[in-house]
């Protein structure tokens, strides 16, 4: 049976481990309310602009609309942006982009297509180093650090659109994680270009468009914003998810360490009383021998 | 309600306005245009400028509107900003507060808004 001392420091060392995973777990749910509200509050304006994209896009005929509104005619090579956190410690989050995109990359292939890929955060591109290497278009981190910049994603947006015109590749889409509830995140691949077309558009039929000014200046602004606004909301759901995931993750490795220091309680517990009865034995036999 | 027309005012961050009105100003980027109900479905460039809200004759709210998209159809506006402020809801010492930490163009926008004021 182990010592008494090794059992206390054990305990003690679970102890502080719980204090850490449970400040974490407050952390993450105090920040959890703003994240939430920020995404649900860009929802209206992504999915208002959506609306717009898709009643154009329906009404577009493939030969003069913008490649970036219906797509090229031949996709030789596929953007994929993966959005991960930049932080670890959130259960199945990072694990289950990684494995989403892992997928994409077979399914893009087996189409004959090549991949790029656009890594946001640290967490997938380091899972995904080994089978990225060639593949990776570009990085970055620290986007999604407390609150996001619309305009740093403005940034991320130009690069995309610019290797668009370079015909660096064809079509664009982006796995993220969506922010359902505080337990449920479903993992997303969402097209961007060309952009998504929603089916049983209920306004399709109406839609016999004015343009003010002309259609082609108007798409031109329109489109590239459109890239802008679905990546920004896209990050916003990733981070609500992420604080999420963080939090029921740490809320369970509480509880798991609250089990932990209830059983190696008892243990100790009864390895003192063991050592005390011992004790009593030793006593009692050596006065008896006397 | 026949004369009237659904508008929704959308911002990156919030819905800003949600309602029905006898019309609505905006601000297009070739100059400004006024929807009554049954407009002709419309897409139009916006550019920074006020946006009025019309009941019984009179305007009812107003906003400052930082460029953007509007999509009109007979029945309803949606208008896509940016950045836009509720120019009755704002005070200049709040723009002066958001001013310092605001990039140029956001800037920009905040001095047109007091102005506007």
């Amino acid at each position: 049976m182990a010592n008494l001392k090794d059992l206390k420091t054990r305990i003690n060392s679970v102890k502080s481990t719980q204090k850490i995973t449970s400040a974490m777990k407050m952390v993450a749910a105090a920040k959890l309310r703003r994240a939430q509200e920020a995404a649900e509050a860009s929802r209206p304006y992504s999915s208002r602009m959506q609306q717009v994209i898709s009643g154009l896009a329906s009404n577009a005929s493939k030969a003069t609309a913008p490649a970036l509104l219906v797509g090229r005619e031949i996709v030789k090579t596929h953007l994929l942006i993966v959005v991960s956190a930049d932080k670890g410690l959130c259960a199945g989050f990072n694990g289950s982009i990684a494995r989403q995109a892992r997928i994409e990359i077979k399914r893009l292939e087996n189409e004959g297509k090549s991949v790029l890929l656009y890594m946001v955060g640290r967490k997938a591109a380091d899972n995904l180093s080994r089978e990225i290497a060639d593949k990776t278009f570009a990085r970055i981190e620290n986007l999604q650090g407390s609150g996001i910049d619309y305009n740093k994603v403005g940034e991320v947006a130009e690069k995309i659109l610019h290797g668009f015109e370079n015909n660096s590749f064809d079509s664009v889409s982006i796995i993220y994680n969506q922010f359902v509830n505080a337990i449920t995140q479903n993992v997303v691949v969402a097209p961007l270009i060309p952009a998504q077309i929603e089916e049983n558009n209920s306004e399709s039929g109406a839609s016999n468009y004015e343009y003010e000014p002309d259609e082609n200046e108007l798409l031109e602004q329109l489109l590239p914003r459109n890239v802008t606004t679905q990546i920004y909301g896209a990050l916003l759901e990733s981070s609500a998810a992420e604080l999420a995931a963080r939090m029921t993750a740490m809320d369970n490795a509480t509880r798991n360490a609250g089990d932990m220091i209830d059983r190696l309680t008892l243990v100790y517990n009864r390895t003192r009383q063991a050592n005390i009865t011992k004790e009593l034995i030793e006593i009692i036999s050596g006065a008896e021998a006397l | 309600m026949a004369n009237a027309i659904k508008i929704e005012l959308v911002t990156l961050s919030e819905m800003l306005f949600s309602d029905s009105a006898e019309m609505v100003i905006i601000p297009g980027s070739e100059g400004l245009f006024g929807v009554l109900p049954r407009h002709a479905a419309t897409l139009a460039n916006l550019q920074r400028g006020k946006l009025d809200v019309y009941n019984g004759g009179s305007i009812t709210r107003r906003f400052m509107i930082d460029g953007g998209v509007a999509d009109v159809t007979p029945e309803r506006v949606i208008i896509l900003a940016e950045r836009a402020v509720d120019l009755d809801a704002v005070s200049t010492q709040q723009l002066d507060q958001k001013v310092v930490a605001a990039t140029d163009a956001e800037a920009a926008f905040i001095n047109a808004v007091k102005q506007a004021i």
